[in-house]
């Protein structure tokens, strides 16, 4: 059966991406399995400067999920494309840049400077909850959403994917806004924002208060998002949110997305991705699916 | 570090508060390192996603035990399995105690955080060394027979004075520090031992390795949802992951926060 898809003109092996901010630079899961098996890497998302991040505590569990709110902790754009993308490349790897900034300005200096490197795909990150400037700020109302694209656009020229806010009133709008900014792709959902307590001590449980909520607890309404957003755009949709299995994967495939990423999961099961195109690979086998390509937007409505 | 899974041998209590969970690992039980963990996934609980990282409490050719508390939903629910049953662990994770060419250790614990001080006497205590565990009470007391068969001294200190000495670990470690009887400190306890501990390290200007405990993800150092706050070499203040750039670190290095 042919696993392979065409993400914004470039091949994927097969559809399952690892998601930004759970998998590092790849080198962690690298000891568990070849990474350069997966359709793609979306590597933790880079500022133009390094960026410390959030103090502790950065992380909860929650039922079926998690918040977080490391806040962009990352070594900086050049020590990326110095020490970690050589090491991808050489792996054979497809590279998905991600990339959030403070400024307009910071986002179409990353834009530029990683055109000049041998990445595949700009992942553009406009939804980051956790930072307290820029991020989600640009991702929130269609306007700024053109607005950024298109100032990216005009700079980058590598395949640009927005990555989409899911705190937003109406994501159909922006997802039009990000294709009609000039994005090849949109990926989506990130996080959901959310807010833990401890009651003894009656303090938020979370240093910066409120974090991002993902794994299972979100996948539905991730998956309402993405058949909306693929109902509403003709760039290719890139799904994520609680993918955990190859019958989830699937899914976000039926309602019209083109890949799919998975984070949360590999928290708890380093071998989350190849498990996910493994799935896959069994429902096509078991459906008489010979092209998973034949699954994107299948979905019959009732 | 592999993903492996380990049989159920069995599960003991020690003290009112702890529980021993003995594994039989298919392979590569002895490589761990006093001061490193196991990531468990809670079996079972599609509640609890998350693995929890547990303590090494000692390791007998392929059995290895952990040092587990009674105390989340998730801990708890690791505590039911039965003999026969299989969990899953990526194992051994992160860097642990060192004891180089120093021979007077004293090892300072308190609470769960007396769990992996029992491997790391197993693999370095002798009669040269010592040992103070701070329990909230008498009935909370765990391993310290264990302990002393290395040889080692090992003083008790109670919160409510049930047993042992009535007061705190960071007492009896003065007194040996005031002596000049140490040369390097491995300690894992509550923040406000751990804290009184450094501050104790750094008057006497004695070597110590504190072992953290932070909200953790995946435990491999991808996701840096544990990081710890730190002084690096430069001065500037950064973030270290407790999970693959500890959970062992030097006391000079660590900010409490």
């Amino acid at each position: 059966m042919k696993m392979s898809v065409n993400l914004c003109g470039v091949e994927l092996k097969n559809p399952v991406i690892a998601a930004s901010g759970t998998f590092g630079f790849g080198r962690e899961y690298d000891a568990f399995y070849d990474v350069a098996s997966l359709g793609g890497i979306s590597v933790k998302g880079l500022t133009r400067l390094p960026r410390l991040g959030n103090p502790p505590h950065r992380i909860t569990e929650t039922p079926s999920g998690m918040l977080n709110s490391v806040g962009l902790q990352n070594p900086g754009v050049e020590a990326f494309i110095q020490e970690d993308l050589p090491w991808l490349l050489e792996k054979g790897a497809v590279v998905i840049a991600n990339a959030a900034g403070s400024t307009q300005d910071d986002y179409c200096y990353m834009a530029e400077r990683l055109s000049k490197t041998d990445i595949h795909i700009l992942e553009m990150n406009i939804s980051c909850p956790n930072v307290k400037e820029g991020g989600v700020a640009f991702g929130t109302r269609p306007e700024s959403v053109y607005n950024i694209t298109a100032a990216v656009r005009a700079v980058c020229k590598k395949p640009l994917m927005v990555k989409l806010s899911p705190n937003v009133a109406d994501i159909a709008e922006v997802a039009k806004a990000a294709q009609e900014g000039g994005a090849d792709a949109i990926s989506l959902i990130n996080t959901l924002t959310g807010m833990a307590v401890d009651i003894r001590t009656r303090r938020p449980v979370l240093a910066n208060v409120v974090g991002g909520l993902s794994g299972p607890a979100v996948r539905p309404v991730a998956l309402r998002m993405c058949w909306q957003a693929a109902n509403a755009v003709s760039i290719p949709v890139v799904g994520m949110g609680g993918i955990e299995s190859g019958a989830d994967a699937i899914a976000f495939l039926m309602v019209g997305c083109t890949a799919v990423q998975v984070g949360t999961a590999n928290l708890y099961n380093p071998c989350a991705c190849p498990d996910v195109i493994r799935g896959m690979e069994e429902y096509c086998a078991q459906y008489g699916v010979e092209d998973i390509r034949d699954l994107i937007g299948s979905l019959i409505l009732n | 570090m592999k993903r492996l899974t380990a049989e159920v041998l069995h599960v003991q209590p020690m003290g009112a508060e702890m529980a021993c969970l003995a594994l039989r690992l298919p392979e590569g039980a002895e490589m761990a390192q006093p001061g490193q963990f196991v990531h468990i996934a809670v079996p079972e609980d599609r509640a609890h996603l998350l693995r929890r990282p547990i303590s090494i409490y000692s390791v007998q050719g392929d059995v290895l035990m952990l040092g587990i508390a009674r105390k989340g939903e998730g801990t708890k629910r690791i505590l039911q399995v039965k003999p026969g049953e299989s969990l899953d662990l990526i194992y051994p994770l992160g860097k642990g105690f060192v004891k180089g060419a120093s021979r007077r250790v004293a090892f300072v614990g308190g609470g769960i955080g007396v769990a992996p001080l029992r491997y790391a006497m197993e693999k370095y205590a002798d009669a040269d060394c010592k040992a103070v565990f701070g329990y909230r009470s008498k009935d909370l007391i765990y391993a310290v027979s264990a302990c002393e068969k290395t040889g080692a001294e090992v003083v008790v200190c109670t919160d409510d004075g049930s047993a042992g000495v009535h007061g705190l670990v960071t007492g009896p470690l003065e007194d040996w520090l005031k002596g000049g009887q140490v040369d390097l400190i491995m300690a894992c306890g509550p923040t406000p031992m751990l804290r009184a501990v450094q501050a104790l390290a750094l008057r006497y200007q004695v070597e110590a390795q504190l072992s953290l405990e932070e909200h953790m993800g995946c435990g491999v150092g991808a996701c840096l949802t544990c990081n710890c706050k730190v002084k690096r070499k430069d001065g500037e203040f950064g973030y270290k992951r407790v999970c693959a750039d500890g959970p062992v670190l030097d006391a000079k290095e660590v900010v409490f926060l």
